[in-house]
């Protein structure tokens, strides 16, 4: 059971290498990013306390949200996915993520207090 | 026929009683007529003061101090063009004894033309009473239709009142009848204020003249004014309820009324009242009233007679038709004589004498009060168990006992009494009857009711467990004080009786000593603000921020290791502004977390937002003809290629 997982892992491993474009790696290194120090705020809120809840509540959502444009932006940029996006060139995908990204923070900067 | 008479009677008999009932509740007193006097003496400025000042006090019945020096400032006054003029100085001298104005013939012709339809009525009202005073002739007729001219042109109350006046002044011979018949269309208007009062709206002054008028004309006429009694009291109460006039009219009209209403043909209304507090004792045995008309003179021609007099519980009449005796102008009757136990009595008084008088019968509260003594003041101990005999000692009033008296929790200690009236000898219950005991040492006093039983001997008993709780169980040597009063007592009693040392078991600590602080300051207060909550210690904190930042190396490595260069930055001015945009947004992020609110965060957002929009715009564009163009170029450029490749590779 678990050899089939270790070589089922690894294979992914070797295709995700190979096949997938640079510019994907890119944005999977940041949603990578994001991803941990989204996990850390929440280890802190578990081990020290909710104090300021309102600044934890803000970066947590910062985080999510980030992670979820991220996505976005990966879907859209990718070009196997380029026959469900027609009208959406890579440039505005990148212009959508940029203006979300701005709407995102002037509310997290509002809320973290 | 019959059951239609008995209805009418009936209606009668329930009017008459109604009259019967009222009687004046406002009248002026001596101090009144006095401070009414002093307002007509004033000094005056012209001729109307004068007028009134001269004519008020003589319908006071008092004479002008310097008659000729008041003859000599009206006639210095007058002013014999002006109908006004002589009229008051025609009434003023008229007042003065040995005042004579001199009359030309103008002045008559003056006064005889005034005499018209045309003229209002007060005017008219002053020609006529000039020209009577002077011992003018005048055309009684002639004024008789012009005052119903008038009196049809204006139908308001002090035309009519002028018109009632002035037909006073005509001879007897004229048709007044009709000018008579006004008084009681004038009475119907009058307003009835909650059964006591009766005015005019127009106010007092036009009250006083109206009564004064109507009097005037019916004793000129001698016929009856229409006026019931009740009526006529209800006109005192208005007429003499103020005692402060505003003005020297309306003082005079005061003056007026009273004086008619004290010296008309027909109606004198009785004015009853007690000399000092209605109340009959041992020492003042007479019950004395003052009766008189409404200018406070008295009635010496009356006869005050006690119709009947019994107490406010019973029924029973104690006097019945006992006269009272005039003395010095007051009425007095010795009550006393009749040996009325004490209490409050209802008197019905009845005031004959002169068929002119109204409000004859009058009803009077009276209190007979006493003195009381205390007899067979009893004081002793009782044990509980009753196996020993009380010891009974006797103290008289207003001694004290001599011995104190012990009472612990096995005993009782009683006290009983009798309350007697001092000269009759009978027994007497006042309302207050209490007795009280007093700790000299704490200051702590408690109160007890002493009851009578039906024998009307009076008991208290007290048991010193029972009344553990008001004493606060403090032991010690209280005073015995017997309290006692009620309004018709005339000594009220504080007797110390006895000293009585008193032991209750379970004595509390002598903490509760101090009065009850209800009333001494609290507490204060202090405001305690909100805890700010416990913080992490700095080290944890520190400590995850730099563990929450970690990622963005490890980021920046990943980034490293997968060659993410930015080789393709184009130097265009779009690209450096957009650049410069965009960092100045997150600029504007930190500076709102730290300075700005919301508005002013969205204001610079707008501006700084719509150049990085435009810039970016304008990159991305450029970027993606470039990235375009360069796919393009390929997509061409590679059939092109394999087409043009020399037909070597072909072959």
């Amino acid at each position: 059971m678990s050899n089939s997982v270790i070589s089922v892992i690894s294979r992914f491993l070797e295709e995700y290498a190979s096949s997938t474009p640079n510019k994907l790696k890119v944005i999977d290194a940041y949603l990578l990013y994001i991803m941990m120090t989204g996990a850390l705020q929440f280890l802190y809120c578990l081990l020290v306390g909710t104090f300021p809840f309102n600044s934890f509540l803000s970066g947590f959502i910062s985080c999510v949200g980030s992670f979820i444009l991220a996505v976005c932006l990966r879907i859209q940029i990718n070009p196997q996915n380029k026959g469900e996006f027609l009208s959406i060139s890579p440039e505005r995908a990148f212009a959508d993520f940029q203006f979300a990204h701005t709407v995102l923070h002037l509310v997290v900067i509002n809320f973290i207090g | 026929m019959y059951p239609f008479e008995g209805l009418f009677s009936l209606l009668v008999l329930s009017m008459v009683l109604k009259t019967q009932a009222l009687t004046p509740t406002h009248h002026l007193t001596t101090t009144d007529v006095a401070r009414l006097q002093a307002v007509l003496s004033q000094p005056f400025t012209d001729l109307k003061s004068a007028y009134y000042s001269v004519v008020g006090l003589s319908k006071l019945g008092i004479l002008v101090a310097d008659a000729d020096e008041t003859c000599q400032f009206i006639k210095s006054n007058l002013d014999p063009s002006s109908v006004e003029s002589l009229f008051y100085a025609a009434e003023a001298s008229q007042a003065l004894s040995g005042c004579e104005i001199p009359v030309s013939n103008d002045t008559r012709d003056l006064l005889l033309a005034t005499v018209s339809e045309d003229s209002t009525a007060s005017q008219i009202h002053q020609s006529v009473s000039a020209l009577s005073s002077l011992g003018l002739p005048l055309a009684s007729q002639e004024v008789v239709s012009a005052l119903k001219a008038r009196i049809s042109k204006e139908d308001n109350v002090l035309t009519i009142i002028l018109a009632l006046q002035t037909a006073s002044r005509l001879s007897q011979q004229a048709e007044l009848g009709d000018i008579l018949e006004e008084i009681e269309d004038l009475a119907a208007r009058l307003d009835d204020l909650s059964g006591v009062y009766l005015q005019f709206e127009e106010g007092l002054e036009a009250t006083a003249l109206f009564v004064s008028a109507a009097y005037a004309l019916s004793d000129h006429v001698d016929m009856e004014p229409p006026l019931k009694e009740d009526q006529v009291i209800q006109l005192v109460n208005s007429i003499f309820s103020k005692k402060s006039w505003d003005s020297l009219s309306e003082a005079f009209s005061v003056a007026s009324a009273a004086e008619s209403l004290s010296n008309n043909r027909f109606h004198v209304p009785v004015i009853v009242s007690a000399q000092g507090p209605a109340a009959i004792s041992h020492s003042q045995p007479f019950l004395r009233l003052q009766v008189t008309d409404v200018l406070c003179q008295p009635l010496s021609s009356a006869s005050v007679l006690v119709e009947s007099a019994s107490t406010s519980t019973s029924k029973s009449a104690i006097l019945s038709q006992a006269p009272f005796t005039l003395r010095e102008e007051v009425f007095e009757l010795n009550f006393m004589a009749s040996q009325p136990a004490s209490g409050y009595y209802q008197f019905s008084v009845a005031i004959a004498g002169d068929s002119r008088f109204v409000a004859n019968h009058v009803e009077l509260k009276v209190k007979v009060s006493t003195r009381v003594a205390i007899n067979n003041m009893d004081l002793s101990v009782v044990d509980k168990d009753q196996s020993i005999g009380p010891k009974t000692t006797r103290v008289e009033y207003p001694t004290k006992a001599k011995a104190s008296f012990m009472a612990d929790s096995h005993q009782n200690f009683a006290m009983t009494f009798q309350l007697v009236d001092e000269t009759t000898g009978v027994e007497l219950t006042p309302h207050q009857t209490f007795v009280r005991l007093h700790n000299q040492k704490t200051g702590q006093e408690v109160v007890f009711v002493a009851e009578p039983d039906s024998k009307n001997l009076y008991k208290f008993e007290l048991d010193t467990t029972e009344r553990k709780t008001e004493f606060d169980s403090i032991s010690g040597t209280y005073a015995l004080y017997l309290m006692m009063g009620d309004a018709t007592l005339e000594n009220p009693i504080l007797w110390n009786v006895a000293d009585v040392v008193l032991k209750f078991l379970d004595e509390e600590t002598p903490s509760t000593i101090q009065a009850k602080t209800l009333y001494t300051p609290k507490p204060e207060i202090q405001h305690l603000f909100r805890e700010p909550e416990k913080k992490p210690p700095t080290v944890v904190s520190n400590a995850f921020t730099a563990l929450v930042l970690s990622p963005f190396l490890l980021l920046l490595i990943l980034w490293f290791k997968l060659g993410a260069n930015i080789s393709n930055f184009t130097l265009s001015p779009c690209t450096i502004l957009f650049h410069i945009g965009h960092a100045a947004m997150l600029g504007l992020m930190y500076v709102y977390w730290t300075h700005l609110n919301m508005f002013q965060t969205m204001k610079y957002l707008a501006i700084i937002g719509s150049l990085t929009f435009l810039a970016g715009n304008r990159m991305l564009a450029q970027k993606a003809v470039k990235r375009y163009t360069i796919s393009w170029t390929i997509s061409i450029t590679w059939p092109l290629s394999v087409v043009w490749a020399p037909p070597k590779c072909i072959l």
